[in-house]
């Protein structure tokens, strides 16, 4: 069997991680070049109003149209506007927020440690959680264990994420006073309105997060549970797993050695794809119904007011995300599988 | 050979000094959502030192599970030993914890398995893989498990092992992938090697090189081996002692030479006349029986063309003496009271070729 | 299992005829020389009643979706006297005599059940043998089976109901009835249409589920959420699963460079959160129940090509797709009759797991308000109840109840349907 030489394989590697970043930047490229051109279609509720008033005084709406456009530096060909836009998202000029009059880069930079405030404890949990549940409901298949979490897990996935969160705000809120049913954004922020670690950190501040993590980890934590019981079945069942018995390899050895390192690759590259995705939307409609002026609230205010640049602004952000996490995923998984050998088919 | 006594005897003074493994009466069956599985149904052998025993059989006879058995390898649940002993050097297996049956496994009775492709973990090189056997049964340190690593690997044929240790399972062909899977059976150095149609899976030409290299491996470390089969091509070249199965139950036991030659049981006569060469194509009519529901009386006797009243009343016929003690058979024409004579043309002498 | 398990191989030749020598249908004893090619080929040529129905009504029906999609997106309506036989417009939309107003959603939702009729139920009525193996199966998972009564009764209900029943009217004078299995503090509501005892208000059989803030009726409610729930669920996947098979077999059947391209493209557009999509497309042409669904059926069907494709790769490497494209069957012809069959199963079973994500998308969105203000929803009516949540907890909370269980019911159906139609789940021991 002939060995390829190492520094072929090296340079597969390194040039399935330079085609990969590259795919990355392209992506980028198309999505934002759909939102340029969806921006020019998008009627802009500023423009309309100026020519509707111009309209009503007599004067002339073709002409304030113009006008208004040249002062905010809107002319120039098509082209000329489009490298404009590009050369701006890239240098981190990402418009102006008429409905929070800041910069969208501000509005945004604002919003998110909101958002990552119940995001981030609930993607821990629900990796660290749905693994090991699934994990040992595959080791232990048709238990009853296994049963109460797969039904867990069907409950979990299907509940509607913002009904559940109104129903526990009735119950925990209303009903039995546990945590306050209005979201206090005073309470993790010093006397200046700045965020402060301790204040993130009160006792205060946990409460009030305490509901919107259960929602979200709820539907993250279900589907999770499902693919890694999968993912993890597939090992168990393995004729490796076998040979190994035969070993005389201890089962714990085995758990850890043989399902778990095989088993977390494809579960690696679960956990960035469909969890971001999941995260991203239950998020929206987590901080809606609480209150909580994270990503999701400020993009909905966005679109409520017309104000497009910020609405493309918090659309962009979990793309993006979702494309890095793609990318993360993708090579990932070259790294992980020795199977893969970057361009050898089978 | 030293003086026979007949498998299943139960008195321990007796039994022959050399016999390394005392399967009786095992009892394995399998509870799933359609019921429960009698895969093994009251199945005896034993595995004298050195020697080699052939477990013969179609899918679903049962003779992998009886082999999986002897260390507890199936999952149980759903499979469950539920009668029985399997006694090896001494020891009920069948009554030890999980623990201490830990101590034998890979250690004094190993196992080779049927497919290459699925056994070695995909995530591991092979090098790893070996090591962690040499790593659990031997108290060697250091560089020393390296060399051992390499040596085993060497013995069981791969060329210039060092270069490999660092290989993936899927770097290498099936061929190859069996003969780590031995290396790491014969880290232990095991008394007994089990090998589960560890050629079924690969070509025939390979197929040949892996047995003769059984064969050595065997020789050289005085092991005894069972060697599960549906190939009696295979049994032919490398068998001492011969069990028959079909459908959990044993049908006939023998040595290997005298079996080949005149075959007492009809299934047995049936699997012979399967080999290509001595003419018949029809295959052998009929279907296993319901592992769910297995019938009274022998299970072959559906599809038997010998078959009579008696045949398919009770339980299946225990299995009578024919000729030396050491050649039984499982059928109601051989009981003291029945009449061999049923089975002219069915048994008995067959001519010609056993390749 | 056959009656002729006990033939051997190679067949006995005997030939059953009827007195006038012709082939007996069914009979498994012919040989290949009794066929008579002359009569199947002067067959062939006849269509079948079923297959000219199935023509027909799809030619009507898309016609009448492109017709009305035009005249509605159009700048104006032309007078086109024939047609003012048929139908009157009324405020931009076509009226028919028996079925009311007719919107290019009404034709979407019946190509959906046409397809769902001829595509699904015929075959299965056809190759009953299948579909009682496939039954049987499914029928081991209980849940299931009761899922499946669930949406049955939802999808009757949501289809009948609204013929019968008006929608919710506004009326502000019955406004915050509670359910009739309920009472509320008597100053909830405006007026009781039920009794006040004890200075509460107990609820009535006229609102079996009560009524929101505006004075609507929550079962009614409820009912009509049915149907634009089944509307959405079914039209979204049908559109989904249009797009995804065609893209998917042509990606695994053409392979090199427009395969590439293809799933080049399916990566972005999965990368692109559908649902975002929809709230840009809300934002810049307002929200719509249409849009919604078309906008879910013409970008949400990424992830199912995907699997079309890989399905279709590994059947395209098998024996009998190669020997049918040796006897000379065109690619159209291999990907319809072998291609398309293999896949579906798999197919089946993705989209049944989506139909419960556009139930919840809609819902959600409707929830937001950014759904269709002209339709009556679930997500819409839980969302009239959030302000009222300390006062009148049935509004906000029985449509929920719906929602859920009509997701669990998609979500347990979709797993036993995996477990039954999954040619790979079906395992035996050897």
């Amino acid at each position: 069997m002939q060995q390829p030489q190492w520094w072929w394989c090296a340079v597969k590697k390194w040039g399935y991680l330079v085609s990969r970043l590259l795919w990355a930047g392209v992506a980028t490229w198309v999505i934002l070049t759909i939102t340029f051109v969806l921006m020019e279609f998008t009627p802009n509720a500023q423009y309309a109003q100026l020519q509707f008033s111009a309209a009503q005084s007599g004067g002339d709406p073709e002409q304030a149209l113009e006008t208004a456009k040249r002062l905010r530096g809107d002319t120039g060909t098509l082209w000329a506007q489009y490298t404009e836009f590009l050369s701006n998202i890239v240098s981190g000029n990402w418009g102006w927020s008429t409905y929070r009059s800041q910069p969208v880069t501000e509005a945004l930079a604002t919003a998110i440690p909101w958002s990552m405030m119940y995001g981030v404890p609930s993607l821990i949990i629900s990796t660290v959680l749905g693994m090991t549940i699934g994990l040992y409901s595959a080791l232990n298949q048709y238990s009853r264990e296994d049963y109460a979490a797969t039904l867990f897990a069907f409950m979990g996935i299907s509940i509607p994420n913002f009904w559940f969160a109104i129903i526990l705000l009735v119950f925990f809120g209303t009903v039995l006073n546990w945590v306050p049913i209005l979201f206090d954004t005073g309470v993790a922020q010093n006397a200046a309105g700045n965020l402060t670690l301790g204040g993130v950190f009160s006792l205060a501040n946990l409460r009030q997060l305490i509901l919107p993590v259960v929602v979200l980890t709820t539907g993250s934590i279900a589907s999770l549970m499902r693919y890694s019981r999968a993912e993890a079945l597939e090992y168990v069942e393995a004729d490796f797993v076998k040979t190994a018995r035969a070993k005389g390899v201890s089962d714990r050895m085995i758990v850890l050695k043989h399902i778990l390192r095989p088993a977390s690759i494809p579960l690696a590259t679960l956990l960035v794809g469909d969890l971001l995705g999941i995260i991203f939307v239950g998020s929206y409609l987590v901080e809606v119904v609480f209150g909580i002026p994270g990503l999701g609230t400020l993009s909905y205010n966005a679109i409520i007011n017309q104000d497009t640049a910020l609405v493309f602004g918090t659309i962009f952000v979990p793309t993006f995300i979702a494309i890095v996490g793609n990318l993360a995923q993708d090579l990932s998984y070259a790294y992980l599988d020795p199977r893969i050998s970057f361009g050898d088919d089978e | 050979m030293s003086t026979q006594t007949t498998p299943d005897a139960t008195d321990a003074a007796s039994r022959n000094d050399d016999v390394l493994l005392s399967v009786e009466d095992l009892v394995v069956q399998f509870d799933t959502d359609g019921g429960t599985v009698h895969a093994v149904d009251g199945v005896s052998f034993d595995v004298r030192e050195g020697e080699t025993l052939c477990i013969v059989g179609e899918s679903g006879s049962g003779k992998t599970i009886s082999c999986e058995a002897i260390t507890r390898l199936f999952r149980s649940p759903p499979g469950f030993i539920r009668g029985g002993s399997v006694e090896f050097d001494g020891t009920d297996l069948t009554s030890c914890s999980d623990d201490r049956l830990k101590e034998y496994r890979g250690n004094r009775i190993a196992h080779v398995f049927q497919n290459p492709q699925g056994a070695l973990n995909p995530v591991y090189t092979i090098g790893n893989q070996v090591r962690e056997a040499v790593e659990l049964h031997t108290d060697l340190e250091g560089s020393a498990i390296r060399d051992r690593v390499v040596d085993l690997l060497g013995e069981v044929g791969i060329p210039e092992p060092v270069t490999h240790l660092g290989d993936y399972p899927h770097e290498l062909s099936g061929g190859m992938k069996q003969r780590v899977v031995i290396a790491m059976a014969l880290a232990g150095e095991p008394d007994l090697l089990i090998a589960d149609e560890p050629t079924t899976a690969l070509d025939v030409t390979i197929q040949k090189q892996i047995l003769d290299l059984l064969n050595d491996v065997q020789e050289r470390h005085d092991m005894s081996v069972i060697f599960v089969t549906h190939d009696l091509g295979v049994v032919a070249q490398i068998a001492d002692r011969v069990l028959v199965m079909y459908a959990g139950k044993v049908m006939e036991r023998d040595d290997v030479f005298d079996l080949f030659e005149s075959p007492e049981h009809p299934y047995t006569a049936a699997l012979l006349d399967c080999l290509p060469g001595s003419g018949g194509l029809e295959g052998i009519p009929g279907d296993l029986p319901d592992p769910f529901n297995p019938p009274a009386g022998c299970r072959f006797a559906e599809r038997c063309p010998a078959v009579t009243e008696e045949c398919i009343e009770g339980d299946q016929p225990p299995e009578y003496p024919v000729g030396s003690d050491d050649h039984t058979v499982s059928c109601v024409h051989h009981a003291p009271d029945g009449d061999p004579g049923e089975l002219d043309g069915v048994t008995g002498a067959i001519g010609g070729d056993e390749s | 299992m056959s009656a002729d398990g006990d033939d051997a191989p190679g067949g006995d030749s005997g030939v059953r005829t009827d007195g006038a020598g012709e082939d007996v249908v069914s009979s498994n004893r012919r040989t290949f020389e009794d066929i008579d090619w002359t009569a199947i080929e002067a067959d062939s040529r006849r269509v079948p009643p079923l297959t000219a129905l199935w023509w027909g009504l799809l030619t009507v029906l898309v016609s009448g979706l492109l017709f009305d999609a035009y005249w509605r997106f159009a700048p104006e309506i032309p007078d086109v006297p024939v047609l003012g036989l048929l139908a009157r417009e009324t405020g931009g939309a076509f009226s028919f005599p028996v079925v009311g107003v007719i919107t290019p959603l009404t034709w979407l939702y019946a190509l959906t059940l046409l397809f769902v009729v001829f595509k699904a139920i015929v075959p299965l009525v056809r190759d009953r043998r299948m579909t009682m193996y496939y039954w049987r199966e499914f029928r081991k998972n209980r849940l299931a089976v009761l899922s499946l009564v669930w949406l049955a009764v939802i999808f009757a209900i949501g289809t009948v109901g609204p013929l019968f029943l008006n929608t919710p009217k506004v009326a502000p004078l019955e406004a915050y009835q509670p359910p009739v299995f309920m009472s509320v503090d008597s100053g909830v509501p405006v007026s009781c249409v039920g009794e006040t005892i004890n200075g509460r208000c107990h609820g009535t059989w006229e609102h079996p589920f009560g009524t929101t803030a505006q004075g609507k009726d929550i079962l009614v409610s409820v009912i009509y959420g049915m149907k634009i729930s089944m509307q959405v669920g079914l039209i979204g996947s049908f559109l989904v699963i249009l797009v995804a098979s065609a893209v998917g077999l042509l990606a695994a059947y053409s392979r090199g460079w427009m395969d590439e391209i293809l799933m080049r493209y399916v990566d972005i557009q999965i990368t692109f959160p559908t649902f975002f999509l929809y709230l840009l497309v809300t934002f810049m042409f307002g929200g719509s129940l249409f849009n919604m669904i078309v906008i879910f059926g013409l970008f949400g069907w990424g992830g199912i090509a995907r699997i079309v494709r890989s399905e279709a790769l590994q059947r395209r490497e098998e024996e009998y797709v190669l020997a049918s494209e040796n006897t000379g069957a065109g690619t159209w012809s291999v990907i319809r009759r072998h291609l398309l069959p293999n896949v579906s199963n798999s197919v089946i079973t993705a989209v049944s797991l989506l139909i419960p994500s556009l139930i919840l998308f809609e819902a959600a969105l409707a929830f937001l308000g950014l759904g269709d203000p002209t339709i009556p929803s679930w997500g819409e009516v839980i969302a009239s109840g959030r302000r009222d949540l300390d006062r009148a907890v049935w509004i906000s909370t029985l449509p929920g109840i719906f929602l859920f269980f009509t997701i669990l019911a998609f979500n347990f159906v979709g797993d036993a349907l995996r477990d039954a139609l999954d040619p790979r789940n079906v395992g035996g021991e050897s």
